[in-house]
C-alpha cells in the first residue's frame, strides 16, 4: 500500500513538475534551459532482444512524450549477442552514446564499477525503494552508491513430465531428499531411451548446480576482509557438489560435457523426466514449430525446487536491470525515462508476459496459476553470483563449467573443488 | 587434351574431386536443408536429411519487415567499395613491389608482413575512437576505411606473388615487338593476374561480407547494420535461438558471394584473357 | 618520368628454358614511379590503422581496462603486462598446445589444398567445376551457419556423425566427440580445414594457370616424369604465392578463436582445450582488461614472427636475390 502511495506522488509530482515546465517554457520560448525543466531532447533507449513486449514499449514512447513535451523518446533494439563490445565502445562517446541502457544482471557490475553509468542512489526511493528486487540493487551498488535498477528478474523452475511421475508412483517432491530421490527413481522407471534424464543435468551447467551448494549451505565464493576466496572446498560446498555428481552420474542422461542450451529438444524427445528451465521455455514446448504440442507437452507440470528444508531452494537468479549512461547529455529526462520504466503501470505489462516484475509488492500481478506461483516461489529465495571484482574473469575462464563437468564424468568432489578454489583465488579480487 | 598416358591419373582425379565435393558441400547442403524445416525437425534424434514436409516459413520469417533488405543494401555497399578499393591500391602497389627495385622496397614488404601478423581483434576499442573523432561513426566511409586496412595487406602481398609470377621476359619480348612499357604490361601481363584479381577478390570479398565485430561497434543505428548483425537478431537468449531463421538468413547471405564469383571468374578470366589474345 | 626499360635482359633465355627465375627487373633507383604507386596503399592503411596501433602499444605498458575507457586516466605500469603475461606458466602450456595445433593445421591444409589445386589440372572439365562449386559453397557459408551446422554434425545425443556409425554397426550412441582433448582437436582440425582449403585450393589453382602449358609439353618431350614437371617448372612458378598462402595460413591458425570458443561452450574441458586465441581473448578483451589484451597482441606478434622466421628468411632471400 505505502508503495502505491509513494507511487502515486511520484506521478503527482511529475506532473507538476511537467505543468510548470510547460508554463515556464511559455513564459520564455526562447529562453535556453531555463529553470529546473530539462532541455528537451530525443531520449535514446537501448533494450535488448524482444524480452520487453511491444506493448509495453508504446506505453513508454507515448507516455514519456505526453510528460515531456517537447522531447522525444526512441527505443533502439540491441542483441544480447555483442552487447558487451557494443556497450564498451557506446558508452565511452559523448556523440553517440545512449541515454538509458539495459543490461544484464550478472553483466551490470563490471560496467557499474567502471563508471560506465551515473548514479541512481539518491533516486531509488523514489524509484521504489525496499520495494525494488534487493538482490539487483545490491549486485549494481559499489561502495555505497548505486547505478543500476533492476528492470525484470526470471529464475528458472522444474518442468515435469506428469505421467511418468504418475508412472512411477511418485508425488511431487517437497523436500531436496524428495526430489533427488524421485531423479534416481525415474531414471530406473525408464531404461529406454538409454540417454533418459530423471533430471535433466547437463554436464557445464553450473548455473543449475549452484543450487546444491547453495542448499547445502555453501558458496561459490566468500568475503572475509576485503579479500575474495573461492570457497568450493569447504565441507558445506562439497556436500553439495557430492549431491550434484550424485544427480549427475545416478539421475542425468545428458551428455557430460554437454551445455544447457535448447532443453526444449530432449524434453520433446521424450528423453527428460525432470528439469530446471526458465518459464519461457513452456511458450517453446507448446509450439508446434519447435516443440511438441501433440504429445508431451500436454503432460507438463512444473514446481518451485524444493529445499533441505522444505522452502524454495536457492537458485540462480537472471534478469536484467536499467541504467543511465554517465556521458549521457540529458540526465534529468534519462531518469525520467528510469521512473517511466519501473513505474506500476509498465511493470505490470511485464508482468502480464510473464517476467518477474522490478518491484516485490507486484509480484501478485504475475497470476495465480501453478506457473506463476513456481516463478514467484523460486524467485523468493533466488541468490546472485558473487559481487567479487573479478566474477566477470572466472565465468570467463569457465572454471565452473569445467569442475561440474569433471563432476559429472565422476571425479572427486573434494579434489575438483580444491582446484576450482585456487583457480578463483587469483581471479577473484580483479 | 586428355593424353593417352594420363588415363589413370585422371580417373585417380576424377574420384578425389568427387570425394573432396562431398566433404566441402555436405555441411552447405545441411544448412540448406535445416532452412526449410520447422525447428523441431532440425534438431531431433532421428536426422531429417531432406526437406520433404518442410516449408518456406523460415524465409517469411527472414522476409518480415525491411530489415533483411536494408541489411544486404548496407552490405553489399560497404562489401563492394572495399573490394574495389583493395583490389585498385593492392593492384598499383604489388606492381611497383615486384616491378620495380627501389630503396624501401624490402622494408615495405616487412612492414606489410608485420601488420598481417597483428592480432587486429583486440583494436576495435582504439579504432572507434579514431572514427568518433573523424565523425565517420555509422557511415559506410567508417566501416568501408576499416575494411579495406583489413584486406589491404594480404591483398598486396597475394597479388605481388602473382605478379611476381609472370616471367619479366614476356614483357620485354612484347616491348621488342614494339610495344610500349605500359602496353607490354597490360597486353601481357595484366591478363595473367586476372585469376590472381578473381582469388584475392573473393577473398576480400568474404572477408568484409563476414565481418562483425567492427561492424557492431561502429554500425549502432538499425538502418545501417550489416548482414552478420542482422543475423543476431535470430539468436535470443532469452527465447532461444531460431535456428530455421538463421540457417535461411545464412543460405541468403551466401547467395551474392556465388553471384560475385561468378561474375567476376566470368569478366575477368574469359573477357580479359581473350582480349590479351587478340591484342 | 623516365623510361625504366632501359635495362638488359638478363638471362631471359634461360629463364625460360628453365621455368621461371621470374621476378623484378633490374631497375634505374630514383624513379619515384613505385614510390607513387605505393601511395594509396600506404595512406589508407596508415590512416586505419596508424593510431590504433600506437595506441596498442602505449596501452600495454597502462593499466588500461573498463574504468579508464570510461575516463578514469590510465596509470603507467611499465612492464607489468608482460611480465604477469609471461610468468604465467599456463600461458606456456597453452603455447606449445598452439603451435602443434597451428603446424598440423596449417600443413594439412596447404596438403589438401594444393593437392586439389593440383588434381583439378587433371579431372575432367565437369568434374572441376563441381568440385569448385563445392569448395566455393564451402567459402561463401557464413560462419556463424557453419560453425553450427558442423556443432551439430557432432552432437552427442542428435549428431548425424554418430547416427551413421551407429546405423552402420559401430557403438556411438551418445559417443561425445569433444570429451577427450584429443578428439576435441580433431573435430575443430576437421572444421579448421574444411573452411580453409577452399581459399588455398582457389588461389592456388589461380597460380597454376599461370604456368606456360608450353614449357610443360617441351619438358614432356624431353622425357620429364610428372614429379620433375612438377618440381622443375610448376613449382618454381606458383612459389611466390604458395609462400604467401603458407604463412597465411601459419597467421591464421595460430589466433584461431571462433572455432575453438565455440566448440568449448558445446562440450569439453575448457582448461585442457584452450588454445592462445580463446585463452587470451577471456585474458584480455573478454574482461574489459585493454592493457593486457594490448600486451598480449604483441605476444602474439613476436611469437607468429619467431614461427614463420624461417619461412620469412627464405622468402626475403628470395626476394632479394631476384
Amino acid at each position: 500500500m505505502r508503495i502505491k502511495k509513494t507511487l502515486a506522488g511520484a506521478a503527482l509530482a511529475t506532473l507538476a513538475l511537467t505543468s510548470l515546465a510547460a508554463c515556464g517554457s511559455d513564459s520564455d520560448s526562447d529562453g535556453d534551459n531555463s529553470g529546473d525543466a530539462p532541455k528537451a531532447a530525443d531520449i535514446r533507449v537501448w533494450l535488448n532482444g524482444t524480452d520487453t513486449p511491444q506493448e509495453a514499449r508504446d506505453w513508454l514512447k507515448t507516455t514519456f512524450e505526453e510528460q515531456n513535451p517537447g522531447s522525444t523518446l526512441t527505443i533502439e533494439e540491441q542483441e544480447w549477442d555483442g552487447l558487451v563490445e557494443r556497450l564498451t565502445t557506446a558508452l565511452s562517446s559523448d556523440s553517440e552514446t545512449p541515454d538509458v541502457v539495459e543490461i544484464g544482471n550478472t553483466q551490470a557490475p563490471t560496467f557499474t564499477s567502471a563508471g560506465a553509468f551515473s548514479p541512481l542512489t539518491d533516486e531509488l526511493e523514489a524509484l521504489g525503494g525496499d520495494d525494488l528486487l534487493q538482490g539487483f540493487v545490491d549486485g549494481a551498488t559499489v561502495d555505497g552508491e548505486t547505478y543500476a535498477v533492476p528492470y525484470y528478474a526470471g529464475s528458472k523452475y522444474i518442468f515435469y513430465r506428469k505421467d511418468l511421475l504418475e508412472k512411477a508412483g511418485l508425488e511431487v517432491p517437497t523436500t531436496m531428499d524428495e526430489f533427488v530421490d524421485a531423479a534416481v527413481a525415474l531414471k530406473q522407471d525408464n531404461p529406454k531411451p538409454a540417454n533418459f534424464s530423471g533430471f535433466w543435468f547437463p554436464g557445464q551447467d553450473w548455473r543449475n548446480g549452484a543450487t546444491f551448494i547453495w542448499d547445502a549451505g555453501g558458496d561459490l565464493a566468500v568475503e572475509s576482509d576485503g579479500e575474495w576466496s573461492g570457497s568450493l572446498s569447504s565441507a558445506e560446498s562439497v556436500a553439495g557438489l557430492e549431491r550434484a555428481q550424485q544427480l549427475f552420474v545416478e539421475a542425468s542422461g545428458a551428455p557430460k560435457d554437454g551445455n544447457e542450451a535448447d532443453p526444449w529438444t530432449p524434453f520433446c524427445a521424450g528423453e527428460v523426466g525432470m528439469m530446471s528451465t526458465p518459464g519461457w521455455v513452456k511458450g517453446l514446448i507448446e509450439d508446434p514449430e519447435t516443440g511438441c504440442p501433440d504429445t508431451f507437452a500436454k503432460e507438463i507440470g512444473v514446481f518451485a525446487l524444493p529445499g533441505s528444508d522444505g522452502s524454495p531452494a536457492p537458485v540462480l537468479l537472471g534478469g536484467s536491470d536499467i541504467a543511465i549512461a554517465a556521458k549521457s547529455a540529458n540526465q534529468e529526462l534519462a531518469q525520467k525515462a528510469v521512473a517511466l520504466m519501473l513505474s506500476e503501470d509498465y511493470q505490470t505489462i511485464l508482468a502480464e508476459n510473464g517476467l518477474t516484475p522490478a518491484l516485490n509488492s507486484l509480484a501478485p500481478l504475475l497470476g495465480d496459476d501453478e506457473y506463476a506461483q513456481a516463478t514467484i516461489a523460486a524467485a523468493s529465495n533466488a541468490k546472485l553470483t558473487p559481487a567479487a571484482p573479478g566474477w566477470a574473469t572466472v565465468e570467463g575462464s569457465r572454471v565452473l563449467e569445467d569442475l561440474f563437468s569433471a563432476l559429472a564424468q565422476g571425479g572427486d568432489p573434494a579434489d575438483l573443488a580444491a582446484d576450482a578454489d585456487e583457480q578463483m583465488n587469483g581471479q577473484l579480487n580483479g | 587434351m586428355s593424353r593417352p598416358a594420363a588415363r589413370p591419373l585422371r580417373i585417380t582425379a576424377n574420384v578425389i574431386g568427387v570425394l573432396a565435393f562431398v566433404v566441402a558441400i555436405f555441411p552447405v547442403y545441411w544448412m540448406v536443408n535445416s532452412s526449410f524445416l520447422p525447428r523441431n525437425k532440425i534438431r531431433n534424434p532421428v536426422p531429417t536429411w531432406v526437406p520433404f514436409g518442410g516449408d518456406l516459413d523460415n524465409y517469411r520469417t527472414v522476409f518480415e519487415g525491411d530489415q533483411f533488405l536494408n541489411a544486404m543494401k548496407m552490405s553489399l555497399i560497404v562489401t563492394l567499395c572495399t573490394v574495389l578499393v583493395a583490389l585498385v591500391f593492392a593492384f598499383v602497389a604489388a606492381v611497383a613491389l615486384s616491378r620495380f627495385r627501389f630503396r624501401g622496397r624490402m622494408s615495405f614488404i616487412v612492414t606489410l608482413l608485420v601488420i598481417q601478423m597483428i592480432p587486429v581483434e583486440g583494436l576495435f576499442i582504439s579504432q572507434y575512437k579514431m572514427l568518433e573523432a573523424m565523425d565517420l561513426l555509422n557511415t559506410v566511409i567508417g566501416l568501408t576505411l576499416l575494411y579495406v586496412a583489413l584486406v589491404l595487406p594480404f591483398t598486396v602481398w597475394t597479388l605481388r606473388g602473382f605478379v611476381s609470377g609472370v616471367p619479366y621476359e614476356l614483357e620485354e619480348a612484347a616491348m621488342m615487338d614494339g610495344c610500349s612499357r605500359m602496353q607490354a604490361f597490360f597486353r601481357v601481363t595484366f591478363p595473367l593476374l586476372a585469376p590472381g584479381l578473381v582469388a584475392t577478390g573473393v577473398f576480400g570479398f568474404i572477408q568484409a561480407w563476414n565481418e562483425f565485430t567492427l561492424a557492431l561497434v561502429v554500425m549502432t543505428k538499425e538502418d545501417k547494420e550489416t548482414l552478420p548483425l542482422w543475423l543476431t537478431t535470430f539468436a535470443d537468449v532469452n527465447r532461444g535461438t531460431d535456428w530455421g531463421g538463421i540457417m535461411a538468413g545464412s543460405t541468403l547471405i551466401a547467395v551474392p558471394v556465388i553471384i560475385f564469383f561468378l561474375v567476376v571468374q566470368g569478366r575477368m578470366v574469359g573477357g580479359l584473357t581473350s582480349g590479351a589474345v587478340k591484342g | 618520368m623516365s623510361d625504366p626499360v632501359a635495362s638488359t635482359s638478363t638471362g631471359a633465355q634461360t629463364g625460360a628454358q628453365t621455368g621461371t627465375q621470374t621476378g623484378t627487373a633490374p631497375r634505374p633507383r630514383r624513379s619515384p614511379l613505385p614510390y607513387a604507386l605505393l601511395v594509396p596503399a600506404v595512406a589508407a592503411l596508415l590512416l586505419a590503422l596508424g593510431y590504433p596501433l600506437v595506441r596498442q602499444v602505449v596501452l600495454s605498458f597502462q593499466d588500461f581496462g573498463l574504468a579508464q575507457q570510461f575516463g578514469k586516466p590510465p596509470e603507467w605500469v611499465g612492464l607489468d603486462n608482460y611480465t604477469s603475461l609471461i610468468t604465467d606458466d599456463y600461458l606456456w602450456l597453452v603455447t606449445l598446445r598452439s603451435i602443434v595445433f597451428c603446424l598440423v593445421n596449417a600443413v594439412l591444409t596447404m596438403v589438401i589444398g594444393v593437392g586439389l589445386a593440383l588434381l583439378m589440372r587433371h579431372m575432367s572439365r565437369g568434374i572441376r567445376i563441381l568440385l569448385q562449386t563445392g569448395l566455393l559453397l564451402a567459402w561463401a557459408m557464413p560462419i556463424v551457419a557453419s560453425l553450427t551446422v558442423w556443432q551439430w554434425l557432432f552432437d552427442t545425443n542428435y549428431g548425424v556423425i554418430n547416427y551413421l556409425l551407429t546405423q552402420i554397426g559401430f557403438d556411438f550412441e551418445g559417443h561425445s566427440w569433444l570429451l577427450r582433448p584429443l578428439s576435441f582437436f580433431f573435430v575443430a582440425t576437421v572444421i579448421i580445414v574444411w573452411m580453409s582449403v577452399p581459399f588455398v585450393a582457389f588461389t592456388v589453382y589461380a597460380a597454376l594457370t599461370q604456368v606456360s602449358e608450353e614449357l610443360i609439353e617441351a619438358a614432356e618431350i624431353d622425357g620429364a616424369g610428372p614429379a620433375a614437371r612438377l618440381r622443375h617448372i610448376i613449382f618454381p612458378t606458383i612459389k611466390p604465392v604458395l609462400m604467401v598462402v603458407g604463412i597465411l595460413q601459419v597467421i591464421w591458425d595460430l589466433r584461431v578463436f571462433s572455432q575453438i570458443y565455440i566448440l568449448q561452450k558445446a562440450g569439453g574441458s575448457t582448461h585442457d582445450t584452450n588454445l592462445l586465441g580463446t585463452y587470451i581473448y577471456r585474458l584480455g578483451i573478454g574482461t574489459g582488461e585493454f592493457g593486457m589484451a594490448a600486451a598480449v597482441a604483441i605476444f602474439m606478434l613476436v611469437l607468429t614472427v619467431a614461427l614463420t622466421s624461417p619461412y620469412l628468411r627464405v622468402m626475403l632471400k628470395q626476394e632479394k636475390e631476384a
